[in-house]
């Protein structure tokens, strides 16, 4: 599954003040899409260059962009909490 | 693992033993069967991890303009497969020039060696890897201790 949000949170410690950002990545994978479609003779090409299947290379950017969901960031210091999730 | 979760439980039927020590077994058992590498159905302990996670806490040496940080990352196991799988795509002549680079940062590392089977042998062994680091602080605030905690989930 592709990730459709992403959440960066922000909590500042001192100012006891926090915002949360949530970025519908769905519209941006819509936009992406006919770019993408654009792309595609560009990346035949340098696959035929690099002599590199271009179904193993199109498989492996789906394959890392499918997995990039669930993941998780938190740093926690004195001053700030930052916090980025893909869901 | 069937046979010793049955004798607990006779025991318990007996009255050898109370509830109480019954869950207490119960529980130490499941903890021995995953720690091992295959559980009862024989699915591979890595291909049952969905996580890699990634815990730095550090103290910063009593340092009063920083105080203490947590780092807590939680990578999906799928994405490090795909990321291996991406190294694989690597040109031979391009996986050279990051070798050399590696080789002279003071990393003997050679790319073409990454391959899934590895990753799954790692995840397969990494199970609870702690490193502590005690490095005194560059402000001069005393020693920092920094802990790190690699496992998989």
């Amino acid at each position: 599954m592709i990730p459709m949000v992403g959440v960066i949170s922000v909590r500042h410690w001192a100012r006891s003040r926090s915002f949360k950002l949530w970025i519908p990545l769905f519209l941006l994978w819509l936009v992406l899409l006919p770019i993408a479609i654009l792309a595609l003779p560009v990346l035949l090409v340098v696959c035929l260059i690099a002599r590199l299947n271009p179904w193993e290379v199109i498989a492996t950017f789906w394959g890392i962009l499918t997995s990039l969901h669930d993941t998780h960031i938190e740093v926690d210091n004195r001053d700030a909490l930052v916090l980025i999730r893909i869901l | 693992m069937n046979e010793h979760r049955r004798q607990i439980l006779e025991m318990l039927s007996a009255g050898k033993i109370t509830a109480d020590e019954a869950e207490r077994l119960l529980a130490a058992l499941e903890r021995s069967g995953s720690s091992s590498t295959n559980d009862v159905s024989g699915t591979p302990r890595a291909a049952k991890m969905k996580y890699l996670r990634v815990l730095v806490d550090s103290d910063n040496g009593g340092n009063p303009h920083q105080g203490p940080v947590k780092v807590n990352i939680r990578v999906p196991m799928q994405l490090l497969r795909a990321g291996v799988r991406l190294a694989g795509l690597i040109p031979p002549q391009a996986r050279e020039h990051v070798n050399t680079a590696l080789r002279e940062k003071g990393i003997p590392f050679d790319l073409s060696q990454i391959k899934p089977d590895n990753l799954e042998e790692l995840i397969d062994h990494l199970n609870d890897l702690s490193i502590d680091v005690d490095s005194s602080n560059r402000h001069g605030y005393g020693s920092e201790k920094v802990t790190v905690k690699v496992f998989c989930e």
